[in-house]
C-alpha cells in the first residue's frame, strides 16, 4: 500500500514541474490508477514522489511522508525504493543507458548486485512475457520510440516491483505502440501489481484504469473509480482540460469544392541505405493549395520521410513538386517548405524571439524588417516576448516561436512534426488554432499527428501512408471519415491486449 | 534464450580480446608514440605500433579503411622528410610541426575508436570494476559511450535545422559554432538529466558490489597483447635511458 500523507512540495528550479499542496491519499495493492490533470498541475510531481525522485534527485522544499508499506520513500536513499518502484518515463530516447536491448534490460538488476544466475532467468521470463523476442541484440539507437518504450518496461520489469509508476508513457508514441503499451501494463495488473500512470492521452487505458485521480492547481481536485470517470461527456472533460476519449465524430465533413491550384508530387522514391520498410514511393499524388493535410500512419510507414522529402532534407529523395506551375526538385523545396521539428529547440538560435524571426527570413531584406515581424509575432500572441530569449520561454511559446520563424521564412509549405505529442487540452487547442490562423493566409499546411483530436480540430484534408505509398487521400467525405475513425478507434480497442 | 548475455568468449564484434587488453593495448600506442622520439630502437617500434590498427581494421572487416590508413600513415612518414630538405626552414617549422602530429597521432586516435567502437557498455564497466576503478570515474567515462551516438543523433538534426534557415554556413564560422553548439549543449542536457534520473531510479546509486553479466576472462591471446605492451613499453623505456 502506498500511503501519502499530507505532503506538499516546491521545486528549487521552477523548469522542472508544478508544485503539489497538501496531498493525502493512499493507494491500494494492485490497482490501476490513471493520474491526469493539465501540464504543470503536478501530477508528473506526484509520480516523483512515489518513486523517490522526490526529494532524493530534484530538490525543493518538502513537507510530509511518503510510504510504501513500511519504506519511507521520502527519508531512504533511491536505491531502497528502487528495488520496489519502477519507472518509465515520458521519453524514450533518454532513458536508456546501454546500446544494447539485452544489457539494458538487464541493467537494473546488475546495479542491485543479484547473482548472474538469477539475473539470466529474469531475463529469459521477462523477454517471453514481454514478447520482445525480436528486439534482442538490436542497438536502442535505431529503435522505434515504441520499441525503446518497450525495452524500457523490460528494464523495469526485470527487476520484478510491486509498483511502476509511468510518467506519461504513451506521449511520443503512435497507435500500435499505445497497444503494446496497453498489452504490457495488462500484465502488470494480472500479476497484481499497483501500476500508477500519468497521462494526457486517456481513451487508451480505458478498461485498464481502475481509478481516476484528476490534479488541478497541485492539489487533488476528484478521486473518483474509473467507470464513473468514463461516463463524462467529452464536453465534460474538456472543460476540466482533459484530453477526451472519442472526439472523432466532431470531423467536419467539408463538401468545399476543390480550390483552383493544387501541390502534385510526381515520383517520390527514396530508399534508406539498411532498412527497407520506411522508404517511400509516391508516384502521384494531388494536395488542394491552402488546405490543412494530416499526414497519418503508423510509425515506420513513412510519413517522416514523406515530410522530409518534401522539405528537401533527404537529398537522394527523387520526385519533382509542381506548385503554381513552377516544377520543384528536391534541392530547391528548401526555398518551398519549412518543417516545425517536434522537438523545436533544435531550431531556436538566436539570442531573443524578435532576433529568431528574422534569422534567414525574407523578411529581414525588406524595407522594415523590424514591423513586419513584428507583425508576424502579433499573429502567434508572441508580441510582449519579442525581446525574450527563446530558451527562456514555455515550451508551448517556444514552439510558436519557431512557427514565427516558418511564417516569417516566406516559404508557401509548412509541415509540422507531431506538433501535439505530450500537450494537454488546452494547449492541443492552441496550436490547432494557430495552424488554423495561418491557413487563411493561403499556406498549405501539412501536419503529421497520431492525435485525432487535433486532425478533427484543425485539418480539412487527409494523406493516408501505408508501407511507404499514399494508400488513401481526400477530403472529409463520409467515406473517409468512417475510414479515419476506425484507424484511430483502434487506439482504444481491447482487441489482442491479453495475446 | 539466445542472446549476446550468455557469451562468454569474446567474439570478432570485440576483436576477440578482454576489454582490459583492449585498454592496455590503447594505452601503450598512445604513450608510446607520443613519448617516443622515433630515434634509434624506437624508429622501428612505433611502426610496429602503426600495424597494430591495420590488423584491427582487418579483424573488422574494413579492408577500405585500412588502405586508407596505411596509405595517409606511409605518406606522413615519407614525403615530409623527402621534401623537406628543399624547403625553407620557415616552412619546415611548421611542416614538421603537423607531421609530428599526424604520425604520432593517427595510430593512437585510431586505437581509441576501436576500444569505443568494439567495446559496449556493461563490458567497460565490468573491466572497470575487475580493476578496482571507483564509481566516480566508471560512470561518467561509461556514459560517454552512449552519448557518441546521441551528439551525432542531435547535431544532424540541428544541422537540418539550419539549412533550412540557410544560415550558419561555413562562410560565417564563428555564426556556425553559435548556432551548432548551442542548441546542441541544450539538448544534451537535457538528455543528461533524464539519463540521470531514469538511472537513479534503476539502482545505479546502490552502493555494494554490482553484477556483470558478461563474463571476463584472460586468455592466451590477451596474454600475449599484454606481454606485447609490456615489452613496448620497457623498450621505450630503454631507450629513454640508454640512447639504444
Amino acid at each position: 500500500m502506498i500511503k501519502i500523507d499530507h505532503v506538499s512540495f516546491v521545486y528549487d528550479q521552477a523548469e522542472f514541474g508544478g508544485r503539489i499542496e497538501d496531498i493525502n491519499l493512499t493507494i491500494e495493492d494492485g490497482r490501476v490508477v490513471l493520474l491526469c490533470g493539465e501540464s504543470g498541475s503536478g501530477k508528473t510531481t506526484f509520480t516523483r514522489l512515489i518513486n523517490g525522485l522526490i526529494p532524493s534527485y530534484y530538490e525543493g522544499e518538502l513537507t510530509g511522508e511518503v510510504y510504501i508499506d513500511d519504506l519511507c520513500v521520502s527519508r531512504e536513499p533511491l536505491y531502497k525504493t528502487a528495488a520496489r518502484v519502477g519507472s518509465v518515463f515520458q521519453n524514450p530516447k533518454s532513458q536508456f543507458y546501454t546500446v544494447l536491448a539485452d544489457t539494458e534490460i538487464v541493467f537494473a538488476c546488475e546495479n542491485l548486485g543479484m547473482p548472474r544466475e538469477e539475473i539470466l532467468s529474469r531475463f529469459d521470463e521477462t523477454v517471453s512475457s514481454m514478447h520482445i523476442e525480436k528486439l534482442l541484440g538490436r542497438n536502442l539507437f535505431r529503435m522505434s520510440g515504441g520499441e525503446k518504450q518497450r525495452i524500457a518496461c523490460a528494464s523495469v520489469d526485470a527487476l520484478r516491483p510491486d509498483i511502476l509508476v509511468l510518467d506519461e508513457p504513451s506521449s511520443n508514441l503512435d497507435i500500435s505502440g499505445i497497444r503494446d503499451l496497453r498489452r504490457i501494463i495488462a500484465l502488470w495488473k494480472q500479476a497484481g501489481k499497483t501500476v500508477i500512470i500519468c497521462e494526457h492521452r486517456l481513451s487508451w487505458l480505458k478498461g485498464l484504469a481502475d481509478r481516476v485521480i484528476v490534479f488541478d492547481s497541485g492539489r487533488v481536485s476528484e478521486d473518483l473509480p474509473a467507470e464513473a470517470f468514463w461516463l463524462r461527456t467529452p464536453e465534460e472533460l474538456h472543460r476540466a482540460g482533459l484530453r477526451a476519449p472519442f472526439a472523432l465524430s466532431a470531423i467536419k465533413a467539408d463538401p468545399a469544392a476543390d480550390s483552383s491550384g493544387s501541390l502534385v508530387f510526381r515520383g517520390f522514391e527514396y530508399k534508406y541505405k539498411k532498412a527497407s520498410a520506411e522508404s517511400l514511393h509516391i508516384h502521384d499524388l494531388a494536395v488542394p493549395e491552402g488546405s490543412v493535410v494530416a499526414v497519418l500512419g503508423d510509425n515506420g510507414a513513412g510519413k517522416s520521410t514523406f515530410a522530409r522529402c518534401l522539405c528537401g532534407l533527404e537529398k537522394k529523395c527523387s520526385g519533382v513538386v509542381t506548385y503554381q506551375g513552377k516544377n520543384y526538385k528536391t534541392k530547391d523545396r528548401i526555398d518551398l517548405c519549412y518543417m516545425v521539428m517536434q522537438d523545436v529547440n533544435h531550431q531556436l538560435f538566436a539570442q531573443s524571439v524578435l532576433e529568431e524571426t528574422l534569422l534567414g527570413s525574407a523578411l529581414a531584406k525588406g524595407e522594415n524588417p523590424e514591423a513586419a515581424a513584428s507583425e508576424v509575432l502579433e499573429k502567434l500572441d508572441l508580441l510582449e516576448y519579442k525581446e525574450l530569449h527563446p530558451m527562456s520561454l514555455s515550451g508551448g511559446q517556444r514552439q510558436r516561436v519557431a512557427i514565427a520563424s516558418a511564417v516569417a521564412s516566406g516559404r508557401d509549405v509548412i509541415v509540422y512534426d507531431e506538433p501535439t505529442s505530450g500537450l494537454d487540452y488546452r494547449h492541443m487547442k492552441d496550436v490547432a488554432g494557430y495552424i488554423g490562423r495561418l491557413a487563411g493566409t493561403g499556406r498549405t499546411q501539412f501536419v503529421i499527428t497520431h492525435d485525432a483530436e487535433l486532425v478533427a480540430e484543425c485539418c480539412d484534408y487527409y494523406v493516408f501512408i501505408k508501407d511507404g505509398n499514399v494508400v488513401r487521400s481526400g477530403r472529409w467525405n463520409g467515406e473517409d471519415v468512417d475510414f479515419i475513425s476506425a484507424y484511430f478507434a483502434d487506439e482504444g480497442k481491447e482487441q489482442a491486449c491479453r495475446a | 534464450m539466445e542472446t549476446v548475455l550468455r557469451n562468454t568468449r569474446p567474439g570478432r564484434k570485440q576483436m576477440f580480446l578482454d576489454p582490459r587488453s583492449k585498454l592496455a593495448l590503447c594505452l601503450t600506442v598512445f604513450f608510446v608514440t607520443l613519448a617516443g622520439d622515433g630515434m634509434g630502437i624506437m624508429k622501428y617500434v612505433q611502426v610496429v605500433l602503426a600495424v597494430i590498427p591495420i590488423i584491427f581494421f582487418l579483424i573488422l572487416g574494413k579492408v577500405w579503411l585500412s588502405v586508407y590508413y596505411t596509405a595517409l600513415y606511409a605518406f606522413s612518414m615519407t614525403v615530409p622528410y623527402l621534401l623537406a630538405p628543399h624547403l625553407p626552414p620557415v616552412v619546415n617549422l611548421l611542416f614538421t610541426g603537423i607531421i609530428v602530429v599526424s604520425t604520432q597521432m593517427i595510430p593512437a586516435m585510431s586505437m581509441f575508436c576501436f576500444l569505443v567502437i568494439t567495446t559496449s557498455v556493461p563490458e567497460f564497466v565490468a573491466a572497470m570494476d575487475r580493476m578496482h576503478m571507483p564509481r566516480v570515474v566508471t560512470v561518467p567515462v561509461s556514459s560517454m559511450f552512449r552519448f557518441f551516438p546521441t551528439i551525432a543523433e542531435e547535431s544532424s538534426a540541428i544541422r537540418d535545422a539550419m539549412r533550412q534557415r540557410k544560415t550558419g554556413s561555413i562562410r560565417q564560422p564563428m555564426e556556425m559554432m553559435e548556432y551548432r553548439f548551442v542548441p546542441l549543449l541544450m539538448s544534451l542536457v537535457s538528455i543528461g538529466n533524464d539519463l540521470s534520473a531514469s538511472a537513479l531510479t534503476r539502482g545505479l546509486d546502490a552502493p555494494g558490489k554490482r553484477t556483470s553479466v558478461c563474463v571476463l576472462r584472460f586468455r592466451a591471446v590477451d596474454i600475449l597483447v599484454l606481454v606485447f605492451c609490456a615489452a613496448a613499453v620497457a623498450l621505450l623505456i630503454a631507450s629513454q635511458a640508454f640512447g639504444l
